[in-house]
């Protein structure tokens, strides 16, 4: 009886839902287009996720611990063009480190800038987060200009050519390459799950988001989890912003912006709570899955161009009141 | 004790309404300073009301929600999502000679006003019924409602409504603007509302404490879905103007709203967890920050130093706000 409860369970749990529906979304995308079944498609997949899960990771963080940053688009757009605009202007360096350094370090500055808004001046997260974002995107084009920086150093040239791996198309010709940028979301899965899981680091972020004052008077020191959590976000996002540069041979002062909302989605599709103190790396792994398939594919499910916004924005509210409904199930269940 | 509690209270909002007073003071005597003879002139004050009233409109939507302890981030997709639709509705109805104008116009207000309030009561409903945060939702809206617009217009913008549509947001009668009036109707209704019907104060409970709200018998759901409909209702009435304002209809006019009507709804004294804020506030907010934006025009600097400016004047307001909040709980 037991156990039946429990396979019941979870086969009905969040992840195993956004299965369902990845499978089910595959299933016709390949009736409707065989040629969807291809590992074409797994590799296009692969690149296009990479930004998305990246940033998700780092979003996730910050939620996990009870806040928000809708800021990292902005502060990535920085953080992508301030080294090559200082690279055209003859400043600086042809080198892998000098222009991941330099975003690192600008990523750096704006999480502190978020950590103080957030942590010790104690403002909303949403709206702290925001007026970064519009401080940084706002006073990036004002201090350096909208330029497109098209052309790769020749360091940054070189990093893209390396791959993992090359797929070419026996009836094309066309040559699928994955990039060894593609180990980066990897790596960083596996860190932050381990991390989040077995530290006390972790296990604080997770306290904190569940609630602040308890996990203070447990001992948790929660300015500081808060300006991890916040830096970390911006840290990574400014990296994975220079890798969108390596990646997509362009930089601009806009380039990211929008992005947040699709980010915030993935990971609460994929089971983290905005309230804090949930969410999981494998959950949002599926989630960035399901964004990505959706996001690239829906044509091949013969959603015109014009519709695919509105399709996106179905997709994300239907997953928020999903896990919604499953947090009320599993409270409910909560107390045998 | 109790008088001294609405002491503090009321000075709390006071306190916000005098330091708004005194930058507006602040702006215009820089403004004696460097640009005498542009400023104050009647030209320029009538420039400045044809565009404050779209996003006046809309803060005073986000203040609705923010005061119910919510946030409504949809607004600038219903307003364009309505305002697509008032301009189909005005295009495919109008004829060549211009026959037909009124009673397409009357039509076309109407469809926005009940169109927005439907897509807030969907918004308000997710939120109520399902407990999911305000935030999530609305932006989930937003998209929505933003990737409505862009699949009815399929991208391009739409042009060319018929000359008395026009005339909403850009007419005049004796020299001064109609949206002026719409404005001041708008603010007078919804400052009726929000003080002087039982909806209103229940909008104030639910904002400062919603268990306590749930408790003393307010059907929170029933709030919150009409207070995001109120607030749709006020996005669709932003839609009208802004569209015949700028004579065209697409899915990303205003995008810079959203910012925009958070930090006039901060600015106002609103506080961001709810509860609190007046629409006085809000109102002198809308007109300063419309000030400073009309005197940085007038200095030539350009857009994103502008919401570079709103970023900080955003930081500044919340700190504006945590600093009163001390000193409110010092005294009591």
């Amino acid at each position: 009886m037991n156990n039946e409860r429990r396979v019941s369970l979870a086969l009905t749990s969040t992840p195993m839902i956004l299965i369902y529906v990845m499978v089910v979304f595959c299933v016709i995308a390949a009736i409707r287009q065989p040629a969807f079944l291809s590992p074409a498609t797994l590799i296009n997949l692969c690149r296009a996720g990479i930004f998305t899960m990246c940033f998700a990771i780092c979003e996730m963080v910050v939620i996990i611990s009870g806040g928000i940053d809708v800021s990292f688009p902005a502060i990535g757009c920085v953080a992508m063009y301030v080294p090559m605009y200082m690279y055209n202007n003859g400043m600086g360096v042809d080198s892998v480190f000098f222009f991941f350094g330099v975003a690192i370090l600008i990523g750096l500055a704006f999480g502190i800038l978020n950590g103080v808004l957030v942590a010790i001046l104690k403002l909303p997260p949403l709206i702290a987060t925001l007026a970064t974002s519009s401080v940084a995107s706002g006073g990036l084009i004002m201090l350096l200009g909208t330029r497109e920086f098209t052309t790769l150093p020749p360091s940054l040239d070189w990093l893209y050519s390396i791959n993992l791996l090359t797929y070419t198309d026996p009836a094309t010709g066309f040559k699928y390459p994955l990039t060894i940028l593609f180990l980066v979301p990897v790596i960083l899965c596996i860190v932050v799950a381990l991390v989040l899981r077995y530290t006390m680091l972790g296990r604080g972020l997770y306290a904190i988001g569940g609630d602040k004052n308890a996990a203070r008077v447990a001992g948790f020191n929660v300015k500081k989890l808060q300006f991890t959590a916040y830096i970390f976000c911006s840290v990574m996002a400014s990296a994975t912003a220079m890798m969108y540069t390596t990646l997509m041979h362009s930089s601009t002062t806009t380039a990211l912006m929008g992005e947040e909302m699709i980010i915030i989605a993935a990971c609460v599709v994929g089971g983290c709570r905005l309230t804090g103190g949930h969410g999981s790396v494998g959950g949002t792994i599926l989630g960035v899955l399901l964004i990505t398939l959706v996001q690239n594919n829906l044509n091949m499910l013969g959603v015109p161009t014009s519709w695919q916004i509105f399709a996106v924005g179905l997709v994300l509210l239907l997953g928020a009141v999903l896990s919604s409904i499953q947090a009320k199930r599993i409270e409910k269940l909560g107390k045998i | 004790m109790n008088n001294k509690e609405k002491a503090v209270g009321r000075r709390m909002p006071d306190t916000h309404i005098m330091t708004i007073l005194g930058l507006m003071v602040l702006v215009i005597i820089m403004m004696l300073i460097f640009q005498p003879g542009n400023y104050f002139t009647l030209m320029n004050l009538r420039s400045m009301i044809y565009q404050f009233p779209e996003y006046g409109i809309l803060s005073l939507g986000m203040m609705a929600c923010m005061i119910a302890g919510g946030i409504d981030l949809s607004l600038v997709g219903i307003m364009n999502f309505t305002g697509v639709l008032a301009a189909l509705i005005v295009k495919n109805m109008v004829t060549e000679e211009g026959g037909m104008a009124a009673p397409a116009i009357i039509l076309a207000v109407i469809v926005a006003l009940a169109v927005g309030g439907l897509c807030g009561a969907f918004n308000g409903f997710i939120i109520g019924y399902f407990n999911i945060p305000a935030m999530l939702v609305t932006l989930c809206g937003l998209q929505l409602y933003k990737g409505l617009a862009y699949g009815i217009t399929g991208g391009p913008a739409i042009n060319g409504m018929c000359d008395p549509f026009k005339e909403i947001a850009n007419g005049s009668i004796a020299g001064i603007p109609y949206a002026l009036f719409i404005f001041i109707v708008v603010v007078l209704i919804v400052s009726f509302v929000m003080k002087s019907t039982v909806f209103g104060n229940e909008i104030y409970f639910l904002g400062s404490n919603a268990q306590a709200a749930k408790y003393s018998g307010i059907n929170t759901l029933k709030v919150t879905v009409m207070t995001h409909m109120f607030s749709g209702i006020l996005g669709g009435c932003s839609g009208i103007l802004i569209t015949s304002h700028l004579n065209s209809a697409k899915s990303s006019n205003g995008e810079t709203y959203t910012l925009l009507s958070l930090l006039i709804v901060v600015l106002g004294g609103v506080h961001p967890d709810g509860g609190k804020g007046r629409v006085m506030g809000v109102v002198l907010a809308t007109i300063l920050l419309q000030m400073i934006a009309n005197a940085l025009g007038l200095m030539h600097i350009d857009d994103n130093t502008k919401t570079f400016i709103n970023g900080c004047m955003l930081v500044a307001a919340l700190l504006l706000d945590v600093y009163l909040d001390k000193r409110a709980a010092k005294r009591a």
